[in-house]
């Protein structure tokens, strides 16, 4: 009836070890290529950055704790 | 449905982690339990599961589509004035949801009623599609289910379809809090699955996501954010420095902004509303209806208020899994599923 299939992962667990380390890209300078430069970020400071500036997304969750197990 | 108790896998832990589910345990406690399941009857799984969620879907996007339309819905809800654009924006494009997850209380002897929509940021998704499946085969292999047992569980084949619709040959960025075991979990399979879907992606800690000068998002290798998965709550990206950047990026976010409706718990109270009596809703209402007497306000808010707690991090783990905590002033009550159901019940008797 409703079993239908196996499910197949193609990154995660042993065959991609630590998937999520391993695909998680993080942030560095500024890149081949790149020139940077003092801007003012989100909250005001003067911070080097690209032409980009970072920083504006993720603060909340130190304020309000996280959303918990299960999510929102 | 039966609770029947059963065996563990004696070696699940090191399955769970060779399959990439490292956050099984939290602070030493288990966040996956297997000396449990459920048995359902096919009319329970089709007729007062499936079919109720179903409806409830449909009356909560029906909700959507008053709310966007009527101010006074969006000034109970709480939702930010400058963002009503962005939201009815999304709604009206018609921008496509990944998923939700409808929160019921089901015993089988009553109609399934809804606790709770987590519709913007649902986690529990990798341990239903995958690690949920894995038990099912290994545990009818070690004969600890019979080997009849079947499982109604599509979701993995069902988010691999989503993703090929939703995708359309765009590249995807998936991000999130990723110090979060659970979040990392939850977006590494995601991103999986959309792998399996043929889309190109990229998985990024939500701090990472950068604003370029020419007024679009960008990831941390300068590359433009068209399409983003992102677990973590529209009310947040609302209050964050980038909140106000949101309506001038091209960016298509998944959930779409019009899930900052839904996800808000003030639907609770605006379904019962609008669908009164619906035997798949509880009582539901806000702080100041006055048809509410005080006692039943205290009954539903408590227990409400100390779920958002728990959602929101502020209570610890013990408020969380089969049994439900409830507390204020120090005294704290523990109840299982059934008895908080009762408790809600209980409040409307007051009204």
């Amino acid at each position: 009836m409703k079993r239908s299939r196996r499910v197949v992962l193609t990154m995660m667990g042993s065959a991609a070890i630590g998937a999520v380390s391993m695909g998680l890209v993080r942030r560095s300078d500024c890149g081949p290529g790149g020139v940077s430069r003092l801007a003012r970020g989100p909250d005001g400071r003067l911070i080097e950055n690209c032409g980009v500036t970072y920083g504006g997304f993720g603060g909340a969750p130190h304020r309000f704790h996280g959303h918990g197990h299960g999510g929102g | 449905m039966q609770r029947i108790t059963c065996p563990e896998r004696d070696d699940w832990r090191t399955t769970a982690d060779e399959t990439g589910f490292d956050f099984h345990t939290i602070d030493g406690e288990r966040y996956w339990d297997e000396r449990a399941y459920y048995a359902f009857t096919l009319d329970e799984i089709e007729h007062q599961i499936e079919a109720p969620s179903g409806e409830i879907d449909a009356m909560c996007l029906e909700l959507v589509a008053c709310a966007i339309g009527d101010e006074d819905y969006l000034r109970r809800l709480k939702i930010p004035e400058s963002f009503w654009p962005l939201i009815s924006d999304s709604w009206y494009r018609d921008e496509a949801s990944l998923y939700g997850r409808l929160d019921l209380s089901f015993d089988g002897r009553g109609p399934a009623k809804l606790l709770e929509y987590n519709a913007d940021t649902p986690t529990s998704i990798f341990e239903a599609a995958v690690f949920q499946w894995t038990w099912l085969e290994q545990a009818i292999g070690r004969r600890i289910i019979p080997e009849h047992a079947d499982q109604f569980n599509s979701i993995h084949e069902h988010l691999i379809e989503a993703w090929k619709k939703l995708g359309e040959a765009r590249y995807l960025h998936l991000a999130g809090t990723t110090e979060s075991s659970e979040d990392a979990g939850t977006l590494a399979y995601l991103e999986d699955t959309a792998r399996q879907a043929g889309l190109a992606t990229t998985l990024i800690d939500i701090e990472d996501i950068g604003w370029r000068d020419d007024g679009s998002f960008v990831d941390p290798d300068d590359r433009g954010i068209e399409l983003a998965f992102k677990l973590y709550p529209w009310e947040w990206m609302f209050h964050d420095a980038f909140g106000r950047r949101l309506a001038q990026a091209p960016t298509r976010w998944i959930e779409p902004p019009w899930k900052a409706i839904l996800s808000n718990k003030g639907i609770l109270p605006l379904l019962w509303e609008m669908f009164p009596d619906h035997p798949n809703l509880l009582p539901a209402f806000f702080e100041d209806d006055p048809k509410v007497s005080p006692k039943s306000i205290q009954a539903v808010s408590s227990a409400w208020s100390i779920l958002d707690m728990v959602n929101r991090g502020r209570a610890d783990d013990k408020a969380v899994g089969r049994q439900i905590t409830l507390g204020s002033g120090g005294c704290w009550l523990r109840l299982t599923q059934e008895q908080y159901t009762k408790l809600l019940s209980r409040g409307r008797g007051d009204n």
